[in-house]
């Protein structure tokens, strides 16, 4: 009787399982009907949010990939509401599993980070490890725009965030998870890249950097990187929606299908998750050679009246809060290796084989610059509130017993020690 | 002997280890935030101790536990301890079951898939508890070096993303926090009550006791080290990060490139968690048969198994309801059964070896 | 007076069939003599001059004692019954009846038509011994003594096959078999009823004691070198006459993983290739339905920029991941098939259509995608890394691939761990088929995955149960 039975539950279960095989019925998404998000662009307008999905859709190729990237929008209260709104348009289920791109338009400042950010932090099915920006303009018109250096804009701008740029300090990028992280820490401060989109040949490389910070940046965001053009600053397309959106560059470009150069030389500042302030170039490098695991980072400038680039390798960067007499003090230490990359001076022949030696002087103007660069964030960081180098966190994790009493005015009761060390490589 | 000392050491050291790392270090630090490792240490402590006082029980007696109550009680109340054990290793399988089906569905499905999915599983576990000791003992085995290579895989992958001050300042915690997430977690405790049913089916040779100890506490460590990293990646925003082990390894840079390698390692893990949640239900199979005296273990399993299943599918989607019963109200039944009969055991009638 | 005639009617009686020739000759002197023997399969130039030859001497009234004196062959044997005499003649040996004699003699004259010792096709090596087993069991054992030259060897012989009465040899080392083991074969080959035995496999499913598990219980051999290693393990050994495949008893899975060039190379390379046969063996039974989870269930598992070359090679596909992925590896069980049992000049024509028309032509046709071929194609040469096991992966891959496309990832995983969990008590004439490494065996484990040093090799495989458990001494 067992025997008999254990029969036929075994001939039940082949059946079921060859059955369910030739359906494939559990209800599940497969491949084909899964729209694959490489990257999404988020744009908020009257309060309402809008998504847009830059999709890749596999073509039939017999050999190789034959992928073409389209767009899909959708909107509503929220993102959840905006990316099930795709869904019903285009029949398939958006997973945000490849979505390596979270781009944020210029609008969305206005409102709170995390109503913009929450749905992606919250889903179980999309990355934490998914770049985020801020974009100049729309996000929607920053993803539609051709790039000159990969067919695809979300693969261009992933580029421009990627970490060897963040290795030479050249951008400041950030995951989803690390911005939850800081927003969500006792220093509640987060950044991310800015990203603008520029003709090709008028972007500005290197460079002190504008002064502009803080709120200022709002209404200028077009004139950035030391005299850069406005028209390099990015306006939206088709009238451009973004506050104070003076540039129309981008949006020229956009709109003729001419290919642009994505740059994120800037940095987005959040504090207690609301917006707080555009670093400048000069700032943001800063920031990025505290924060960052440096490689190689090069810096311009003046000294003895020539204008030189170093680079600045085996660099070691930290920032320790004490509390001295009941006075807390930030110390931020950068220690680094120089090497002379380029000098505005034509070279005598009888100095090669003493040039590659750093002099003591250059070197002491290098320092004098980063410390110049590095309290010009400091200065940022208080004039917005915003304690992007994370002193509240620090203070609460190491001088704990002082924290109630000083993590209302930390930022401007605290004094900022800065040990750099700059040594000559050769 | 039907089950070997280095097999018992394979299953105190990966078998605990597995069933403490998918929900247990989100839990613990939804209690205890960044002091939950204290929690964890604590319980591992007191277990140890356990472990240990059975261990060495079991060199001054070649008896099992049913002969040893039989032997001082008689064998009306060795049944009847034996048929409770056997509710409780029921009870004991519910938690983690049900963490099974939510980490199976969130690993290897892209979209929240149906239950059905998840039912096969008892088709292997008929199957797996209606075996012996000798089959416990080879699955261990072989689990061992699955355990070991995936978690060494995983370890690898995540340990460069710590940020170790995330456990700064520690002691925040109010002390009542602390134990209290050591008594709300009580449910996954139970290691002791599988050497209490190995007792007496395996030869104990000297220093036997230490090593099955010391296997205990290396897998307590392992899950220690799991929930340090965890935290450490994660700090405060992993309260809001289900399913520890399958997290911690995302922000390797080479998964950018090969893609989620990881889940490979996840799902060799897997094969080791499935071994993990069977034994419970093998020993209640186990319990069964000594009570009723019934030898038919296919016919056992099977319905202990039905209502295992029956189980699951009633409290499908009640996960939240389910630990907050167990946490709160279930851990004194943990704690009797984990802590307090096996220390009883000593009481016991033994034959000196 | 027993006649000539007599006992030859008592033979031909029996033995009706007209390839039972009957040869009578006479002495110079007169005396007759009747040699029966069976056409094809007796060497009849020997019976010319080893008996026939010699008996031209005899008297008129020579015993039988003289006669057997003459007779040349080195294997003459005495035999009183006609029904043994019927069994001799059957098997290829010639009976001598002697005119008014009852008793006669059984002649070995045996040589029955058969290749010559030649490289196994299955086995091939690169470095290390080329000869491989015949289906002729005297050749086979031949090659076994010639290697084995101990006074330990034992080879019993055993008659198997209720009609077709085939020899078959039980080969084994007295000091080191364990004990009773080669009892225990000996009654289970005794112990079928079938009447035909053409090869060993038939032997294979009376002996291993599980016949309806998909996991054999024996390991095979075509190489003698390979063979004699093995009985030397402490294994039982097992030739059957008219089979080329030699079996041995107990067995390890473990075994398949290793060949017999991993002893003659060095032991790093042999551990490298081992590892490499396992990794490959995984890979090909679980390739295809991990492809199709990823496809269907967790398309994660899958890199991107991959990904996005398969979503091209799919689009506009007609047929369902899980269907395509049947399909294709339907087809290539067929052409598997078919190359195996076709003629080898249509063999070519073969290749030609499954590879271009069947493979290119159903890609442009759009009817299948390109990383289906690839991924069937690279489990199907995985697979045959380790030949001895195809036939347990290759069913084992369609069960992998039927549950992963009903159930996803989940079941691939799950139904490992069945596997595991089944195979992990099961034996093989005691040995568990897991060991070394369930139950571990620690000695045993320097020849397993990995391949120790000769010098770390002192010890026979313990999972065997050996008496002998040494296998050198160091000096």
């Amino acid at each position: 009787m067992i025997k008999k039975l254990s029969v036929i539950i075994y001939w039940a279960i082949i059946i079921a399982l060859i059955g369910l095989f030739f359906t494939n019925d559990f209800g599940l998404v497969d491949i084909r009907k899964t729209s694959i998000i490489v990257a999404v662009g988020v744009d908020t307008q009257d309060g309402e949010v809008q998504v847009t999905a830059q999709l890749a859709v596999p073509q039939p190729a017999e050999n190789g990939e034959n992928i073409q990237y389209t767009q899909v929008q959708g909107s509503g209260i929220t993102v959840a509401d905006a990316l099930n709104e795709i869904n019903s348009k285009t029949g398939f289920y958006p997973k945000l599993l490849f979505c390596k791109l979270i781009l944020i338009g210029e609008e969305c400042r206005k409102e709170e980070l995390f109503k913009v950010l929450s749905c992606f932090y919250r889903r179980n099915y999309s990355e934490l490890t998914a770049y985020v920006a801020m974009c100049k303009g729309k996000a929607s018109d920053m993803l539609a725009m051709p790039a000159t250096v990969d067919p695809e804009t979300a693969s261009a701008i992933q580029q421009v965030l990627s970490v060897e740029l963040e290795k030479s300090a050249n951008v400041s990028s950030v995951n989803l998870k690390d911005i939850a992280e800081t927003n969500f820490s006792k220093s509640a401060a987060c950044y991310m890249p800015f990203i603008e989109a520029n003709k090709p040949g008028t972007s500005q490389n290197g460079g002190n950097g504008d002064s502009v910070g803080g709120d200022a940046a709002e209404g200028s965001s077009g004139s950035s990187g030391g005299g850069q053009s406005e028209t390099s600053g990015g306006g939206s397309q088709g009238g451009g929606s973004q506050g104070g959106g003076s540039g129309s560059g981008s949006g020229s470009s956009a709109q003729s299908g001419e290919p642009v150069e994505f740059t994120a030389r800037r940095t987005v500042i959040f504090a207690d998750g609301k917006y707080a302030g555009i670093l400048d170039e000069s700032q943001s490098f800063a920031l990025d050679v505290l924060k960052n695991d440096l490689r190689l980072a090069v810096m311009p400038f003046d000294s003895d009246g020539i204008h030189y680039t170093i680079g600045m390798k085996n660099a070691k960067s930290s920032i320790k809060l004490k509390v001295n007499n009941s006075v807390p003090e930030l110390t931020m230490s950068f220690k680094a290796k120089a090497q002379i990359q380029g000098k505005k001076k034509t070279l005598d022949p009888k100095d090669v084989p003493t040039d590659d030696a750093v002099k003591e002087t250059v070197l002491k103007d290098a320092e004098k610059e980063l410390e110049n660069r590095l309290s010009n964030l400091v200065e940022i960081c208080k004039e917005t509130g915003c304690d992007l180098l994370g002193a509240r966190n620090l203070l609460y994790k190491h001088n704990n017993k002082y924290y109630d009493a000083f993590k209302d005015d930390l930022l401007t009761r605290m004094k900022v020690n800065y040990k750099i060390d700059i040594q000559s490589a050769n | 002997m039907k089950i070997c000392t280095r097999q018992i050491c394979f299953i105190m050291l990966a078998y605990t280890a597995v069933s403490k790392i998918i929900i247990y270090p989100t839990f613990l630090s939804s209690l205890c935030g960044r002091d939950l490792w204290f929690p964890a240490l604590f319980s591992f402590a007191v277990q140890a101790v356990v472990v240990w006082a059975i261990s060495y029980l079991c060199s001054r007696t070649d008896k099992t536990l049913f002969q040893l109550i039989e032997g001082t009680l008689g064998n009306i109340c060795a049944r009847i301890v034996y048929g409770l054990f056997g509710l409780f290793f029921i009870l004991g399988t519910i938690m983690p079951l049900s963490e099974q089906k939510l980490y199976t569905h969130a690993i290897f499905y892209d979209t929240v898939p149906s239950l059905l999915v998840f039912l096969p599983f008892f088709m292997f576990s008929v199957y797996a508890a209606s075996k012996k000791f000798t089959n416990i003992g080879r699955s261990a085995d072989i689990c061992l070096p699955l355990f070991v290579l995936s978690l060494l895989f995983l370890l690898v992958m995540s340990l460069w993303e710590v940020h170790w001050d995330n456990f700064l300042p520690a002691f925040k915690t109010p002390a009542k926090d602390l134990f209290g997430g050591s008594l709300a977690t009580a449910y996954l405790f139970f290691e002791p009550c599988w050497l209490l049913m190995f007792m007496g089916h395996f030869k104990y040779n000297k220093w036997d006791a230490t090593k099955i100890t010391a296997s205990y506490i290396g897998g307590g460590l392992l899950v220690m080290l799991i929930l340090f990293i965890y935290y450490g990646i994660y700090g405060e925003a992993a309260v809001s990060r289900q399913f520890a082990i399958s997290k911690i390894s995302l922000f390797f840079p080479a998964i950018d490139l090969l893609g989620r390698i990881d889940l490979v390692a996840l799902y060799v893990l897997e094969v080791v968690m499935l071994f993990a949640v069977v034994l419970n239900i093998q020993l209640a199979v186990h319990c069964f048969a000594e009570c009723t005296g019934w030898q038919n273990r296919a016919a056992l399993s099977a319905i202990v198994n039905g209502v295992l299943l029956v189980l699951i599918i009633v409290l499908d989607s009640k996960y939240n309801s389910l630990s907050q019963v167990f946490g709160k109200w279930l851990w004194i039944v943990f704690l009797l059964f984990a802590t307090v009969v096996p220390l009883l055991s000593w009481a016991m009638k033994r034959r000196a070896k | 007076m027993v006649t000539l005639e007599k006992n030859i009617k008592g033979i031909k009686d029996v033995l009706t069939s007209q390839d039972i020739i009957v040869f009578e000759f006479q002495s110079s002197a007169g005396k007759k003599f009747a040699a029966i023997y069976a056409d094809g399969i007796a060497d009849k130039q020997l019976l010319g001059e080893l008996v026939v030859k010699p008996l031209r001497e005899v008297g008129r009234d020579a015993k039988l004692e003289e006669v057997k004196l003459l007779l040349a062959s080195p294997e003459v044997k005495d035999c009183k019954k006609i029904k043994d005499g019927i069994t001799e003649v059957s098997d290829g040996n010639a009976v001598l009846f002697v005119d008014g004699e009852k008793d006669f003699f059984v002649i070995g004259l045996k040589n029955p038509p058969g290749r010559s010792v030649a490289e196994p096709p299955t086995q091939v090596t690169l470095k290390g011994p080329r000869e491989g087993f015949t289906e002729d069991i005297k050749v086979n054992l031949g090659l076994v003594r010639k290697r084995l030259k101990s006074e330990k060897l034992h080879i019993k012989m055993l008659k198997s096959g209720q009609r077709s009465d085939t020899a078959v040899a039980l080969i084994y080392l007295d000091d080191v078999v364990k004990k009773g083991l080669p009892e225990e074969v000996e009654k289970r080959i005794a112990d079928n009823e079938i009447d035909l035995i053409p090869d060993s496999s038939y032997i294979a499913q009376f002996i291993s004691g599980s016949p309806k598990s998909l996991f054999k219980r024996n390991g095979t051999s075509e190489k003698p070198d390979i063979f004699c290693a093995k009985v030397c393990e402490g294994r039982v050994g097992i030739i059957v006459d008219g089979s080329p495949i030699a079996l041995t008893v107990p067995y390890i899975l473990t075994e398949d993983l290793q060949t017999a060039e991993d002893y003659y190379s060095v032991s790093y390379r042999s551990t490298i290739l081992r590892i490499l046969r396992v990794f490959s063996l995984m890979v090909g039974m679980f390739l295809p339905a991990m492809y199709i989870s990823a496809q269907l269930f967790k398309i994660q598992l899958i890199p991107f920029q991959l990904l996005l070359k398969i979503s091209s090679s799919i689009s506009g596909l007609p047929l369902s991941p899980s269907v395509e992925m049947f399909f294709t590896l339907f087809v290539l069980e067929v052409l598997n098939e078919a190359s195996i049992r076709m003629p080898k000049y249509v063999g070519l024509a073969l290749s030609v259509v499954g590879a271009l028309v069947l493979g290119d032509t159903a890609v442009k046709a759009g009817i299948i995608s390109t990383p289906a071929i690839i991924i069937v194609a690279f489990s199907a040469i995985c697979l045959y890394t380790t030949p001895d096991l195809v036939e347990t992966t290759s069913t084992l891959r369609w069960i992998f691939l039927i549950i992963s496309g009903s159930i996803g990832p989940f079941g691939i995983v799950l139904f490992a761990a069945f596997i595991i969990c089944y195979l992990v008590t099961e034996q093989s004439y005691g040995a568990p088929l897991l060991a070394p490494f369930a139950p571990v065996v620690k000695s045993d484990l320097y020849d397993s995955m990995v391949k120790a040093n000769m010098k770390n090799l002192k010890d026979r495989p313990r999972s065997y149960g050996t008496q002998n458990k040494v296998r050198y001494k160091a000096k």
